[in-house]
């Protein structure tokens, strides 16, 4: 049993491991098969995502998703002005530069300090997912909702009054007043 | 009260019973020197008093819910119009229409126009009334109105022009508590009470001419704190203050007009004939204060949308409302006060009076409630809203008559040594 | 700086009016009054075409400031058939904007903005409101007395009262989350649950700087201007736009001057009335006077 165990926990922690401390210079078709993403993990079960599917939805073109992060061409114009030439870089997990903590007092001085620094707006890990994947399912014109991809915990149910936390139906809005 | 004089009753205006040189006790002049049941008896007999006990039963009652149920239960409890009825009726309409005591406080005081002396004492009444049951209204609005003295003691918000309404509005109604010290120490007989006050009365009556100039701007100020909330045409940054304060002084007179032509109509016998004789004439000399603010009003008016490039709103429906309020309620009394003056006729100055105030009744009631927040819905009031508007006001008249019969308002007290010695 | 010194002189306008006794606590009220415009303030900047509606801000917001159980759950799209205002039950609340010409709505979120001056704050005669230094216009329930000023004052309809409290009715109003995280460096709940950053919390001078970097990065996508930069003197809560602003909700025609300077024009004519009226009317008196005086005399030589 224990060994059992052990193993299944020993093969989670890989797992997780590959995605968030990849390798350096990574290649189409080398990335993880499934990605656990559990950031909003007391609202939502965590996100089992399909990478390879993925890769295979975009043609195994990385940068669809990563920006010149992989070895594929870059596709915002945007981007290119300055990274046309730069290549890829060490850098490929998301919260790499996408910070967990994007309006942490310590990230918001960190980024104040440091005069040199380009990309000062850049959003956090939660919102370069959701960005990256929902306006791409909206272009797409698959599903987009919230509980298309999460699946709402008890507290998420709670936190918006839903499901079995739904509320009496009644016509007044709560507290009077108009 | 007519019948009973017929039948031989003097009206109370002596310390003396009338004869028996027995000096009468206040209950004897709350009773007006009748009996009990005389006095109950023709109280019954006023149908305005049983209209009275009507309001007083269903209206009492709402406002008294309002208290238990909160503002919530009385009113539509709007976010976008947090002021309704009590505010835009009870503090704007009511504010100007008691501009009265500090007009002839200044006509017969500071300007020694003694002729006007007769009308004096209503004029201060009425601004006295006027301002209490604005407070009242208050009292009714707030959401917390036992912390009515915050802004003045607890936590101060100086910056604020509410502070200055506040602070100005509580020091003058005490001034026109002080004016009217006069006229209660002659009827409670005290007389070293009313040789006090006499000789702060310049003071007192300057003091009052600084206080209302600025609380009466000081309400339209209110409204620079909304500036595209009320409709262009009602609202003009540099001038509402002005317009508020010079309305108030037609507003004020006329209601004094209009006052005294109900106290002549309805309580001559409480009247003495210096005050029945002069009516006219000071009607006439009344009207002539009113028209020169009348004019006054209309010219900064013009000015302020001139100013502000108001014209093309004057195209609009709301011009057209507006167009109707200024030809209705300024320019109509305008000109009959002006033909009354001019052919020396009162009555029709009492009618010309009478639209002056309905027209400022409903230029505030544009401003705060009616064209507030025009871009938005039309809030209409709450009924038990209305019920209570119409319930306090009863009592402000109610109130009013109740001084008027007593106290020597409309006529003088009868030295003492006059009626001992007859 | 010039906004502080006119606001100073006000005061002190306002408070020769008000009689003898209250200079006396002119000091502390001094102290008290507070300026917008704090160099280190925070701010949002919300960018509306990020926000796909989805009312977690609310729902963070119920959560985070203890409001009641809202009517429909959170969760529930259909609310966004009707435009809502803030509410005594909702400091937060997300609208949708059909926008004609493009085939997706937008929807904006609605809050208290934090103006750099506060109508509100200028407007209350108790001084219930506070700018904090962080940015925060925060508000004092106890000693409120309900005079409702600052919901006529607010150019925005933000503060909402709860008129259901018989005992104790307050105004209700987003505070920034000021007690429980702004005051410590940490960002508002509804920031927090957003899932697409639609709020950027940062310091309200680096956000102007990165809403024009957008505009700039972005010339086609968004309307070059980011609302409430300067409207009514400058709020700490801004927002970015792809369609015009008038079409999203926004009033327009609020202008670039702070409420107070509405209120100016009155204010100066405080001290003036004060001085000058009491002179005056001394004058008119002795002169009235002294032609009846005159008249008498007159009168008895005859
Ligand atoms: S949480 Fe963010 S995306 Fe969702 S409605 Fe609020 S602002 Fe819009
Ligand atoms: S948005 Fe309204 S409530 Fe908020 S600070 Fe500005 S004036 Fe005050
Ligand atoms: S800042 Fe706090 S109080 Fe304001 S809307 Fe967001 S969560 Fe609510």
């Amino acid at each position: 049993m224990e060994l059992i165990q052990k193993y299944l926990l020993s093969s989670l922690m890989a797992m997780l491991l590959c995605f968030s401390s990849y390798g350096t210079n990574a290649l189409a078709g080398e990335g993880p098969d499934e990605v656990e993403i559990d950031s909003l993990a007391q609202l939502y079960d965590p996100v089992y995502f399909d990478h390879a599917m993925h890769e295979e939805v975009t043609e195994s073109k990385c940068s669809v998703c990563h920006h010149h992060t992989l070895g594929t061409e870059i596709e915002n114009e945007n981007c290119m002005r300055c990274h046309a030439e730069s290549g890829a870089t060490d850098e490929i997990t998301c919260q790499g530069c996408h910070s967990s903590k994007r309006f942490d007092a310590d990230y918001l001085h960190k980024i104040d300090a440091d005069n040199t620094l380009y990309h000062r707006d850049k959003v956090g890990l939660k919102a370069a997912y959701h960005i990256r994947c929902m306006n791409c399912h909206e272009e797409m014109g698959v599903a987009n909702g919230c509980q298309d991809c999460h699946t709402r915990t008890d507290a998420g149910d709670k936190f918006f009054h839903a499901g079995s936390y739904t509320p009496p139906k009644s016509d007044k809005p709560v507290g009077g007043g108009h | 009260m007519k019948t009973l004089i017929a039948n031989g009753k003097i009206p109370v205006a002596t310390h003396y019973n009338t004869g028996k040189n027995e000096k009468l006790t206040i209950k004897d002049k709350l009773l007006l020197g009748l009996s009990l049941s005389e006095y109950l008896a023709q109280a019954f007999r006023n149908p305005l008093n049983w209209l009275f006990a009507v309001i007083f039963t269903f209206g009492g009652y709402v406002t008294v819910s309002r208290f238990f149920f909160g503002l919530g239960y009385v009113t539509h409890s709007s976010y976008d119009y947090p002021w309704g009825l009590f505010l835009g009726w009870g503090l704007f309409v009511m504010v100007p229409l008691s501009a009265s005591g500090f007009m002839l406080g200044t006509t017969v005081e500071v300007f020694g126009r003694h002729d006007f002396k007769p009308i004096e004492r209503l004029a201060l009444l009425n601004g006295l009334l006027g301002y209490l049951f604005a407070v009242i209204f208050l009292q009714v609005d707030l959401g917390q109105p036992w912390r009515l003295i915050y802004p003045m003691f607890v936590s101060l918000g100086p910056a604020a022009v509410l502070f200055l309404v506040a602070w100005h509005v509580a020091t003058y109604l005490s001034v026109q508590v002080a004016e009217l010290v006069p006229a209660f120490a002659e009827w409670a007989a005290m007389p070293k009470l009313k040789t006090a006050v006499k000789k702060t009365i310049l003071g007192l009556t300057i003091a009052g001419i600084i206080l209302s100039t600025l609380h009466q701007g000081a309400l339209g100020a209110l409204f620079t704190y909304a500036p595209g909330k009320v409709h262009p045409l009602w609202y003009s940054s540099p001038f509402q203050w002005f317009h508020f304060f010079c309305s108030s002084i037609f507003a004020g007179l006329s209601m004094l007009i209009v006052v005294s032509t109900i106290c002549k109509k309805t309580m001559a016998w409480r009247c003495d004939k210096s005050f029945l004789e002069s009516l006219d004439r000071l009607t006439l000399g009344l009207a002539k204060g009113a028209t020169l603010a009348l004019i006054t009003y209309l010219v900064i008016k013009i000015i302020a949308i001139a100013h502000d490039g108001d014209w093309g709103y004057l195209a609009s429906g709301w011009g057209q409302w507006f167009m109707l309020e200024m030809v209705a309620g300024v320019i109509l009394p305008m000109v009959l006060f002006t033909i009354s003056i001019r052919n020396n006729m009162p009555g029709l100055a009492r009618f010309a009076a009478l639209i002056a105030v309905l027209g400022i009744a409903l230029n505030r009631l544009n401003t705060a409630l009616i064209t507030f927040n025009w871009k938005l819905y039309q809030e209409i009031p709450h009924w038990r809203e209305v019920m209570i508007c119409i319930f306090i006001y009863s009592l402000y008249i109610v109130t009013y008559r109740f001084i008027l019969y007593r106290l020597p308002i409309l006529y003088s007290w009868k030295k003492d040594e006059d009626t001992a010695s007859s | 700086m010039k906004a502080m010194n006119r606001r100073k002189f006000m005061k002190g306008s306002l408070l020769g009016g008000a009689a003898a006794s209250v200079v006396a606590k002119s000091k502390s009220a001094e102290a008290s009054a507070s300026f917008g415009g704090y160099p280190e303030a925070m701010g949002v900047l919300v960018d509306l075409t990020r926000c796909v509606g989805c009312r977690s801000c609310e729902a963070a917001c119920n959560k985070e400031q203890g409001l009641p159980a809202p009517a429909q759950a959170f969760d529930d799209m259909s609310v966004l058939d009707h435009e809502r205002r803030t509410s005594e039950g909702a400091y937060t609340v997300v609208n949708r904007y059909e926008i004609p010409g493009q085939d997706h709505p937008l929807f904006r979120k609605i809050q208290c903005n934090h103006c750099n001056e506060p109508a509100c704050l200028t407007s209350c005669f108790v001084n219930a409101y506070t700018k904090t230094p962080e940015g925060a216009v925060i508000y004092d329930p106890t000693v409120c007395v309900g005079c409702r000023t600052c919901m006529v004052a607010c150019p925005f309809y933000i503060p909402a009262y709860s008129y259901s409290s018989v005992l104790n009715p307050v105004i209700k109003k987003c505070i920034f989350c000021y007690d429980t995280r702004l005051k410590f460096g940490r960002p508002p709940a509804c920031v927090e649950a957003c899932p697409r950053e639609v709020l950027t919390f940062g310091k309200r001078q680096d956000l102007i700087k990165i809403g024009h970097k957008r505009i700039q990065n972005y010339p086609d996508v968004y309307e070059d201007h980011i609302y409430g930069e300067n409207e009514v003197g400058g709020t700490s809560w801004m927002y970015l736009s792809n369609a015009p602003f008038d079409q999203v909700g926004f009033d327009t025609d609020l202008g670039n001057q702070p409420i107070l300077s509405y209120v100016k024009e009155f204010l100066t004519v405080v001290p003036m009335v004060l001085t000058i009226w009491p002179a005056l009317f001394a004058g008119f008196h002795l002169l009235a006077t002294r032609k009846d005086a005159k008249n008498k005399e007159e009168k008895t030589e005859i």
